[in-house]
């Protein structure tokens, strides 16, 4: 009999929780050994709900995105807090900490990414290290940062969140929720950045603004300063010192690398792989996710590409015959979790009406009701859209984009399926060859008629011409027409 | 006169049918279900007793590939020679046998065993398998029981809340709608349907409301409101601590469905997600502490597909979490479809299945029914194939050379119907019986001519597991006969062991041994009380006290209200994952039915006012989506993928997502819209991928 294959992973994020669920009907054949080796002492969470756990909107046992008794049921052995410190390729073993040297002989690098910390004066900032920051500052990347966060919010006061981008938007609008005061501070004229034009940005800060969040933008961050508590201020050469007692550090995450870069793997943006995620000529080595950098491209940040790697890769690493080639369309889709802001965005919108001649720009503004549209399209199709306010057409864009469908010609068509009432045609004057009722086929003409020859109630009315008889639906339409019949005399 | 019920769908709607020939008179009768409405079809029902394309004799096909009619016995000895020398030729699983969820309990029971018996073949399924086969294998893995809705269907007229999942009940069978009366009064009617439906609109005007995904996202959606109900900490702890299993397993596989996920993946704004989620939590809450009752409802919009067992159990997971299924606050049930879909699964006609729904696998189950049928186990055959495997396989190697069909019609209701008509066409030998030349019986060698409803004796069993009465209030046109006497005639012929009685009360009285002490239990049914109105439910073992007063219940009206039917006596709740998909920009076809026809449209086709109403299949589609592909209202369209092609008349409506078009699968030729659906099946059900297949679209130039 084949000795199992022994495959391990390294890192247990989302995507490694996937990859392993794609590999557990393998694993419980006997096809394959599987470890996992995850330097966090919590099984794989979901990072997307970390602010709604420090908040107290959910609990930690809810973002949970593996089963340990399944998992254990299907003998995956998992090693938590286990620090691997190295990889032997010679010997094809994965070295780690206070642990015997794991075997394998696939491995794949689901190592993830770290929060970026940046150059400020007081924080020392090490690429290749989790940065060892000064109490009240914190990401929020982990388990923990959530508990730091949590820990800041029970102390009150303003709490700063550096960085425009989504995930910082998202903790504010979650400090606002529970009662806190967040400031969001970024660099750009408007939050979000790249994915917003001007007038997009303007309402979505005023937006901001009326969910509670404190929004100040074009600032240059210079350093921090700390009190006997820790984080005092933000240190800023454009808007002085920003008072706040603690600073959640957003600006973006970086490949964890060090590890495969440690052993002679070749490293970007992440872990270099070609399109079938595999890392070295040997094809036992594979990377995926946000440590990885696919075909040359810098991974996203999103969990959407890293899964569909995962699906691919447990398809392909379980499967004897060949996988067709993947294809892992890296979607940049954003959508805001915020309740009560809806925003969502993706591509390019900085094009002009006039800017390229095969862009076309498709703009709808209602800034006092909070809607705004804008859409590029090329030949039809979607290159770029930012919608706020407007959650059916962002729901649909957001189809019509990762899909590559061409949009309505008539642009506005996507505006009115936020308001399906617009196309309501009820309110026009029936005639006598119109439907009263469905279930009978009974005409407005024929029950118009029946009412005409004495039907009074709308009983005699079903008898007469079974309008009414089948559903009921109909019956506050005989029962207009009746009201209308003159009196019998 | 007789009271009996109407022959189309699973309400099985109360009918008076006075007169006979063609003097007959037809009215809705006051029963529970409807309150004595009836439905276009129901009301026209009665036009196709006396009707001229009537099958009055056996037909058999010729050289010259017409038909002539024969004399019974020469139709029955045909038959018996062609089983009998194609076994001993090729097997006994050389002969299949194909059954209908619209039979009498009877004639499912007679079926299976005829199959079994006379003709010793394992290979029997049914039409049921494209109707309510997800559902079941759903129910069957979560609660331990199949019983479409577990309690009364009138339990609804109560509700303060329903989400009704996949399910057109308006147009399919619209004197349900009765039921939704008070809950769209409360505003609590949630329909969801990837078309803006006759039923999705009854929640407009504050009834309630409509969340319209793009089709295939039913388990993506079901998972993120399981999402909110768990992350949001409104689940029903103390239930599923109490009545449940498996929660954990739950915990992980919804834990990546987040609102904002799951409305990129659905098209369902993530608001829209979350309120439909607290909605439901509070009403449940509200239900268990002496509120109005919640419900949560699913048809074949969610279950025709590859994933359905996987897309029911969600549904199911869903109710669990919100504390309902047995108990007084509501549940969850699925809508049946066929007129006997519910009896239908429960006496034999599935390849995996004995009477009582037992299992064919289970020695226990087979000592059982062996007894009753006076053989030893041993003649049982075992497990056969299911549908799609059984009629794909026809006149190959591995499949069967003769088939039998009885009260179907898969060359227009089965998937990929270009397969269909080929399989059908390599056969040696095809029996259809049937009043009508259907599709199906064009198709055969041997036709033979059967009851319709007004002319026969039997029971049904509609949606709510409830036993009724089928009457014959008239005499059969010229030499047609009931599948009973068939049954009973071949089995002699065949020299089967048991017995084959032709007369419907005494089968039933064997049914009720054979089912006894198993899931669908009957044994405590009486004719004669049925007979008389008796309102009994499922299960109903022997000895059970039965009154005949109407507004009084028997056997079984609510079921799990202490345990449900696993051995431990919880509720599993079975973790289940929704599938990765690529993008796809190719437009989405769904299928479903009309107001005006049933199923293949075999019988309603020949009503004239139905036929008038509905004469062609219509392509639903959206304005814009119409107008990108230079289609105008009313023009034909080629509806094409890799299967075939369907030719319809494009019908502009806004009723319909950008993404998707609509097709009614009733329509014979090149209007069969199963032309283009995916046998791929279901790995529980073997359910086929009826609901929704990847098509182009081109207008027909110069034709409108």
């Amino acid at each position: 009999m084949k000795r199992p294959e022994q495959i391990v992973i390294i890192g247990f994020g989302p995507v490694a929780a996937s990859l392993i669920e794609g590999l557990l009907p393998s694993v419980t054949a006997g096809d394959c050994e599987l470890t996992v080796i995850s330097a966090e002492k919590h099984l794989a969470y979901n990072r997307v709900l970390l602010a709604e756990l420090a908040i107290g909107a959910a609990e930690l046992e809810h973002l949970l995105m593996v089963d340990a008794a399944r998992l254990d049921a299907a003998g995956v052995n998992v090693l938590l807090g286990a620090q691997a410190t190295g990889v032997d390729r010679a010997r094809r073993r994965v070295l780690v900490r206070d642990h015997e040297p794991v075997s394998y002989d696939r491995l794949v690098f689901a190592t993830g990414a770290r929060a970026m910390i940046p150059s400020l004066n007081g924080l020392n900032f090490d690429p290749h290290a989790d940065t060892a920051l000064p109490d009240g500052v914190f990401a929020l990347r982990t388990v923990d940062d959530a508990q730091k966060l949590q820990h800041s919010l029970s102390i009150g006061g303003r709490i700063l969140i550096l960085g425009g981008g989504i995930l910082g938007i998202e903790a504010a609008l979650a400090i606002a929720a529970s009662g806190g005061k967040p400031v969001l501070v970024h660099h750009g004229a408007a939050p979000l950045g790249r994915v917003v034009d001007g007038d997009g940005g303007a309402l979505l800060t005023r937006c901001l603004k009326d969910a509670g969040v404190e929004v100040i933008s074009e600032v240059k961050a210079t350093g921090i300063s700390k009190d006997e508590h820790g984080f005092a201020a933000l240190s800023t050469s454009t808007h002085g010192e920003i008072l706040g007692g603690a600073l959640l550090i957003s600006t973006g995450v970086r490949a964890r690398t060090e590890l495969a870069e440690g052993c002679g793997l070749a490293v970007g943006r992440g872990i270099k792989t070609n399109q079938f995620l595999c890392a070295d000529t040997e094809q036992r080595i594979y990377a995926l996710g946000d440590c990885a950098e696919v075909d040359g491209q810098a991974p996203v940040g999103l969990l959407a590409p890293g899964w569909a790697q995962a699906s691919w890769l447990a398809q392909h690493l379980s499967t004897p015959t060949e996988v067709p080639a993947p294809d892992f369309s890296a979607s940049d889709v954003l959508m805001l979790k915020g309740q009560g802001i809806e925003v969502a965005a993706a591509g390019d919108v900085s094009a002009g009406f006039w800017d390229k001649p095969e862009l076309q720009a498709t703009v709808f503004a209602d800034p006092s009701a909070g809607r705004y549209l804008k859409v590029v399209t090329r030949d039809g199709v979607v290159t770029g859209f930012l919608s706020i306010g407007l959650p059916q057409t962002s729901a649909e864009l957001v189809l019509a984009y990762e899909r590559g469908n061409q949009l309505p010609v008539d642009r506005s068509t996507l505006l009115r399926l936020d308001d399906p009432a617009a196309l309501d045609l009820s309110s026009v004057v029936p005639s006598d060859e119109d439907q009263l009722c469905r279930c009978s086929g009974a005409t407005y003409g024929q029950v118009t008629h029946a009412v005409g020859e004495g039907c009074t109630t709308v009983a005699q009315v079903g008898d007469s011409c079974r309008a009414g008889t089948g559903c009921g639906g109909c019956k506050s339409k005989i029962e207009e027409l009746l009201k209308k019949a003159p009196a019998l005399a | 006169m007789a009271d009996t019920h109407c022959p189309y769908c699973a309400l099985q709607c109360g009918i008076t049918l006075e007169g006979t020939g063609a003097q007959t008179s037809l009215r809705g009768r006051d029963f529970e279900t409807n309150g004595g409405a009836l439905c276009r079809k129901g009301f026209s029902a009665a036009k196709l007793l006396e009707h001229p394309q009537r099958i009055t004799n056996p037909m058999q096909r010729q050289a010259d590939g017409s038909f002539a009619p024969v004399d019974w016995d020469t139709a029955l000895d045909l038959i018996a020679h062609k089983a009998l020398e194609i076994r001993a030729e090729s097997g006994a699983d050389a002969v299949a046998m194909f059954g209908s969820g619209s039979l009498t309990n009877e004639k499912a029971y007679q079926l299976g065993k005829f199959a079994r018996l006379a003709l010793g073949t394992s290979r029997i399924d049914y039409n049921g398998r494209f109707c309510m086969s997800s559902a079941a294998a759903g129910t069957n893995k979560a609660f331990g029981l199949d019983r479409g809705l577990p309690f009364p269907l009138a339990d609804l007229d109560n509700a303060a809340m329903i989400l009704m999942l996949g399910s057109n009940v308006a147009d399919t069978m619209p004197p349900f709608v009765r039921h939704l009366e008070t809950v769209r009064g409360r505003g609590g009617l949630i329909v969801v349907d990837p078309r803006r439906s006759a039923t999705a609109k009854l929640a407009d005007e504050g009834a309630g409301w409509h969340l319209q995904p793009t089709p295939s996202s039913d388990l993506a959606l079901l998972l993120g409101l399981a999402h909110v109900v768990l992350t949001e900490s409104l689940a029903d702890t103390h239930y599923l601590a109490e009545r449940t299993v498996g929660l954990d397993s739950l915990r992980s596989s919804v834990a990546s469905w987040w609102p904002e996920r799951t409305a990129k993946v659905t098209g369902i704004p993530a608001d829209q997600i979350r309120r439909t989620a607290r909605a439901l939590a509070a009403a449940a809450k509200s239900a268990k502490n002496g509120g109005n009752p919640v419900y949560i409802l699913t048809g074949r919009g969610i279950e025709q597909h590859a994933n359905g067992t996987d897309t029911v159990t969600a549904a199911i997971n869903l109710a669990l979490l919100l504390g309902l299924p047995g108990t007084l606050a509501g549940g969850y049930g699925t809508i049946t479809g066929q007129g006997n879909g519910q009896g239908g699964r429960e006496h034999g006609q599935k390849c995996d299945q004995l009477p009582g729904y037992r299992k064919i696998s289970d020695p226990e189950h087979r000592a059982h029914v062996a007894k009753v049928w006076g053989v030893d186990p041993e003649i049982i055959p075992g497990p056969g194939i299911p549908a799609v495997e059984l009629l794909n396989t026809l006149g190959t190697k591995s499949g069967a050379r003769m088939l039998m069909v009885h009260g179907a019609n898969p060359v227009i209701s089965a998937p990929d119907a270009n397969q269909i008509f080929a399989a059908l066409r390599r056969l040696d030998f095809l029996v259809v019986s049937d009043f009508f030349f259907s599709e199906t019986a064009a198709e055969a060698d041997l036709v033979l001519p059967v009851l319709q409803w007004a002319e026969e004796e039997g029971t049904m069993t509609n949606l709510e597991g409830r036993i009724l009465r089928r009457r014959a209030a008239m005499p059969a046109p010229g030499q047609a006969k009931s599948e009973l006497w068939i049954f009973s005639q071949l089995a002699q012929r065949l020299n089967a062991p048991g017995t084959f009685s032709p007369n419907a009360s005494e089968v039933f009285d064997e049914l009720k041994l054979a089912s006894a002490g198993g899931i669908a239990d009957y044994s405590g049914v009486n004719w004669e009380d049925v007979d008389q109105g008796a309102a009994i439910y499922w299960p109903c073992p022997e000895g059970s006290e039965i009154s005949t007063k109407t507004g009084e219940r028997n056997g079984t009206p609510r079921l799990f209200l202490d345990r449900f039917a696993h051995s431990d006596g919880k509720a599993q709740i079975i973790a289940v994952y929704a599938p990765n998909q690529l993008p796809n920009k190719q437009i989405s076809l769904v299928t479903g039915r009309l107001l005006e026809h049933y199923q293949s449209g075999a019988q309603t086709r020949r009503v004239d006012e139905l036929a008038t109403a509905a004469p062609e299949a219509a392509l639903e589609i959206h304005p814009s989506t119409a107008l990108a592909h230079q289609i105008s209202d009313g023009q034909m369209v080629k509806v094409s993928n890799q299967r075939g092609t369907s030719i319809a008349r494009a019908k502009l409506s806004t009723d319909m997502r950008l993404d998707t078009v609509f097709l009614p699968f009733h329509f014979p030729n090149t209007g069969t819209a199963n032309l283009l659906t995916d046998p791929s099946v279901d790995p529980f059900s073997k359910m086929p991928e009826f609901k929704h297949a990847h098509v182009s679209l081109n207008p027909i130039k110069g034709e409108s």
